[in-house]
């Protein structure tokens, strides 16, 4: 079957600093990302696996390249044309989580929602189901991310990412912060959100993480230097977490 | 309307965050608004008095019918040729006369003490189609009624019921007072002429005992573009021409501009505090936006990666302050008619004319949309970093630049509250400890007491003050009414210019030769130094050369110096001796004097008490003002620490949990902080203190250039200066000690916790 692209880069190049201390990221580096994969991409520190990330999503832009997201060139794009692609297009998971201070759950899933949304009720209902799905009680939904577990203010925070249907949801090392039984909760929602059809790009070192997806993209030297097609997560497969030590092994990991 | 409701919309989408970011910084919203409350406040005052004090003016000057220009000429002198002719000036489309009887009086009690004026005296029962008289009758008319000029009752504490005492050439006349007589015409002390109103039957009596002071007082009525200056010139050319002596002559510009003197000085002043404040509040919520920006980089970052756009993200920061700054501002102004009428009030007592400040829809259009708009404005430029935030870096803590600090703003603000308080502490110094000098910039020579003596007595008198030890200078000085081509001048005539106290010539020189003369501030363009100017008294006139040009606040400026030997070739010898004493015991003085030598001296005035009273009507004014500035100095530096510590135990919680952790205890955490705060402040203090000796003067002559004191005779304090810095400084670190108190609840795990 063939697969539609959903995120096409070509000729990427992204370097940080000047003269002497330049530090070239990659220069020439050409991905596609197709819809409907939960794409993973591992490399060592600092081989500029969220840089290609943010790159991808139009968080940042690169010094050089085309990235055409659903056939746009969004290189070509200003900075608020580049805020209404991502609030249309886009979804945010972060390691450090980056809820809004002070505010609850739910007015920060709103804060989201109603950047698509005209009307504020729809919102509110689609985030009660979400915050269903990712098993947030509703005796949660009015406290801050300073009253809760780190697990819940992550699972949240996806809701925040998913409540515009983003063609694509980016996560950055999601789990980092938490410990192995938050860290399985939130997994289990990317999964859950996968199977019911969500693109997504995770960026992560965390092979537990890694698992999950079905597309591990290797950096390293800044280019795309190996790919594994892991197949549907499957809980307990062995022969997938085999296939997927064995890539990263021949990766140098 | 499609773009009212697009912004509608998106507010409404907005408002989520607005209300989170009110919600979440409450103390330092509400410290803005106190700030944006207070200007609002001060603004109103200033607005509504420049709106409704002028227009009130006008309303009862129409009201009363009152006319436009009003000059008077003896009755003995008078004839209805004259009548004709100035009916016959282009210009004028009515004129009526009226009797009266014209006198220098001193008012006995007046606020306390005797008080000198040149006074007109009218029979109140008199038709009049022009300047009409708004009498207010509480105890009726009986066989020795009078009725007293608003300006009395306000300053000179007469009221209706009571009685007052006009004593002219030395002999006392009381009347039981009928009531209070609202006028136009002259209105206070200012315009150099007060008026006095009896029933028929006392006027006749009394002018009939002054039947040598009988004038007839001509008002005019102009139409409606008539140039009243130039009118004024053909009538005194006119008069001249006759040979008759113009005894005075005012018009509605001048007697408006001296009655609403004070007036225009609060507006000012007020206008002036309220940008100061303006400028903290704009440096304030400046500090506050940037600092939030810096504080919340990785939520702002947050922001963008979910699709806001740089302006959603800035008018969620700006939005709560405009709010904020709407509500505040009604309230200022709503709170402002609760004072109005109270700064009205004091206003009358130097104005001669009451008025009820009304509820203004312009000024406070005017008040709400320049407060908004300043805040708009500059929040948003302060919000303008949030365009150059890269979503990546902002999440990454990449601020990129650096911010505004803590201490320039507080450099800022403590600069701008020094500045407020020095003068402050110059007005309160000038007007409460060196009274001398604000009643010199506003008057001329302020003598202990005024003798008046025969001219064959004069030398004698003089010998006696030569002995006496109390007595520190005295010299022949008077003040006497002249004329000129432009008609009347009020001149002060002294033996000898270089002994005066109070030195009110600030351009040229006082006349020394009796060829010589010195003219007020309102004849300067016309009368260059070196210029001849024809001066008469009476049907003698002669011609002087103009040497300088001297201040008068009172007489709008329509004055001169000549010297004793230059009067007297065009009038009599002047009959006053200006006396000087050591100390201020000039109504003992003035008992022995007249017990001792009745024969020598014709009468005496107290002027040591009569300049208290004529500085009462400013102290209180003034009073107000300074209470009012320290009031908002203190506030100001409350809510700017307030502001500042919060935002920077915010900022540097972790900091704090690391000193608490390696054993610093709570005070010596408190004390560090508030320590910190000293430097900037005591700089600024420091600076704003030595600047003083520029800017205060400068402020202060713009100030009182405006009611006609062109020579300002401020002096500013170095002690005062110095006591203010020290002050502030001390305060700002109490203050700082007092606002660090949270520094207390952070402890060493919530570090860890953070």
């Amino acid at each position: 079957m063939n697969k539609q692209i959903s995120i096409s880069a070509k000729h990427l190049k992204k370097a940080f600093g000047k003269g002497e201390s330049i530090q070239v990221i990659y220069s020439d580096l050409n991905i596609d990302i197709y819809k409907g994969d939960f794409t993973v991409i591992m490399g060592s520190s600092g081989a500029g696996k969220s840089t290609l990330m943010y790159s991808l999503s139009g968080m940042d832009k690169p010094d050089g390249g085309e990235i055409y997201f659903d056939g746009v060139d969004i290189t070509k794009l200003n900075n608020d044309k580049l805020a209404v692609f991502r609030r249309k297009e886009c979804g945010f998971v972060f390691q450090q989580i980056y809820l809004i201070d002070k505010m609850n759950l739910m007015d920060n899933v709103i804060t989201a929602g109603v950047l698509t949304s005209k009307n504020r009720e729809d919102i509110k209902n689609r985030a009660e189901e979400l915050f269903s799905l990712v098993n947030i009680p509703e005796k949660t939904w009015r406290k801050t991310s300073a009253q809760i577990s780190g697990g819940e203010a992550q699972r949240a925070g996806i809701v925040r990412a998913v409540i515009n249907n983003p063609n694509v949801l980016f996560a950055d090392e999601p789990t980092g912060a938490l410990n192995s039984a938050n860290s399985a909760a939130v997994l289990d929602v990317f999964t859950s959100l996968h199977d019911k059809g969500q693109s997504i790009v995770m960026v992560t070192h965390d092979k537990k993480s890694a698992l999950r997806g079905n597309r591990i993209i290797y950096i390293k030297d800044g280019k795309i230097f190996g790919e594994c097609d892991l197949g549907k997560f499957e809980q307990d497969n062995m022969e997938r977490t085999e296939k997927l030590d064995k890539f990263i092994k021949e990766m140098g990991w | 309307m499609k773009s009212g409701i697009m912004i509608l919309r998106i507010m409404k989408k907005l408002s989520t965050l607005i209300l989170h970011n009110l919600n979440k910084a409450k103390g330092q919203y509400i410290s803005f608004g106190v700030f944006i409350c207070l200007t609002a406040f001060i603004i109103n005052i200033a607005l509504v008095l420049a709106f409704q004090t002028f227009d009130a003016y006008d309303d009862l000057f129409d009201k009363l019918d009152t006319a436009d220009i009003n000059f008077i000429i003896p009755q003995i002198q008078d004839n209805d040729n004259l009548l004709t002719e100035v009916e016959e000036i282009n210009g004028v489309s009515f004129v009526e006369k009226h009797g009266g009887v014209f006198t220098p009086v001193t008012v006995r009690e007046f606020a306390g003490s005797d008080f000198d004026m040149n006074t007109v005296f009218y029979n109140i029962d008199e038709e009049r189609k022009l300047n009409l008289l708004d009498v207010t009758e509480q105890a009726g008319k009986s066989g020795d009624s009078a009725y007293i000029p608003m300006y009395m009752k306000k300053l000179g504490g007469f009221t209706e019921g009571g009685s007052i005492t006009y004593s002219i050439d030395g002999k006392d006349h009381t009347y039981h007072i009928g009531g209070t007589v609202l006028e136009m015409q002259y209105g206070n002390y200012g315009t150099g002429l007060i008026g006095g109103y009896f029933p028929k039957a006392v006027y006749e009596e009394f002018a009939g005992k002054y039947s040598n002071n009988a004038v007839k007082e001509y008002s005019i009525k102009t139409t409606e573009n008539a140039d009243l200056s130039e009118m004024k010139n053909i009538i005194s050319e006119m008069i001249k021409g006759k040979g008759i002596a113009l005894l005075s002559i005012n018009d509605r510009a001048a007697s408006k501009q001296t009655r609403t003197m004070v007036c225009t000085l609060l507006i000012v002043i007020f206008l002036a505090i309220a940008a100061i404040i303006l400028v903290v509040s704009i440096f304030l919520s400046n500090f506050r936006i940037r600092s939030g920006v810096e504080d919340e980089l990785a939520q702002m970052g947050v922001l963008k990666a979910i699709g806001y756009t740089s302006n959603m993200i800035i008018a969620g920061a700006v939005m709560p302050y405009v709010f904020v700054g709407i509500i505040a501002t009604v309230i200022g102004i709503a709170v402002s008619y609760a004072v109005l009428p109270f700064v009205a009030g004091i206003l009358a007592i130097q104005s001669g004319f009451s008025y009820t400040p009304v509820f203004d829809i312009m000024a406070m259009l005017i008040v709400v949309l320049t407060l908004t708009l300043a805040i708009l404005l500059f929040s948003y430029i302060s919000a303008g970093k949030i365009h150059r935030l890269e979503p990546i870096n902002a999440i990454r803590g990449v601020v990129g630049e650096e911010s505004v600090g803590q201490n320039i703003l507080l450099f800022i603000v403590a600069f701008c509250i020094m500045v407020l308080l020095s003068f402050a502490g110059t007005l309160l110094y000038n007007v409460n400890i060196k009274s001398d000098n604000f009643m010199n910039t506003l008057s001329e020579e302020l003598p202990s007491v005024i003798f008046t003596a025969e001219d064959e007595k004069m030398a004698e008198l003089k010998k006696i003050l030569q002995k006496d030890n109390r007595v520190q200078l005295f010299m022949e000085y008077a003040s006497v009414p002249v004329s000129y081509t432009d008609g009347s001048l009020t001149a002060f005539v002294c033996e000898d210019f270089s002994k005066v106290t109070n030195d009110i010539c600030y351009e040229g020189s006082s006349p020394a030769k009796d060829n010589e003369i010195a003219v007020g501030n309102a004849l300067a363009d016309d009368y260059p130094i070196g210029k001849e100017i024809e001066i008469t008294v009476g049907s003698q006139s002669q011609n002087y050369i103009v040497t300088g040009y001297i201040q008068s606040v009172n007489n709008a400026g329509a004055v001169c110096q000549l010297t004793s030997k230059g009067y007297e070739k065009i009038g009599e010898k002047t009959e006053s001796v200006n006396v000087y004493l050591y100390d201020k015991n000039a109504d003992a003085f003035i008992k022995e004097y007249e017990e001792n030598y009745d024969t020598v001296v014709k009468s005496s005035v107290n002027f040591e008490q009569m300049s208290e009273n004529g500085q009462m009507m400013y102290t209180g004014i003034v009073s107000v003002i300074v209470i009012i500035l320290f009031v908002i100095s203190v506030l100001m530096v409350l809510l700017v620490m307030y502001v500042i510590i919060n935002s920077m135990i915010s900022r540097r919680r972790q900091e704090f949990g690391i000193y608490k952790a390696i054993g610093y205890t709570n005070r010596q955490l408190t004390v560090k902080t508030a320590f910190e705060f000293i430097p900037a402040t005591a700089v600024a203090s420091v600076i704003s203190a030595i600047a003083g000796f520029w800017y205060l003067p400068a402020i202060d002559n713009v100030i009182f250039s405006l009611i006609g004191a062109v020579k300002n005779q401020f002096e500013v304090s170095v002690w005062i200066l110095i006591i203010f810095a020290v002050m502030f400084t001390a305060v700002a670190f109490g203050i700082s000690v007092l606002l660090s108190a949270p520094i207390k609840k952070i402890t060493a795990y919530s570090l860890l916790k953070d």
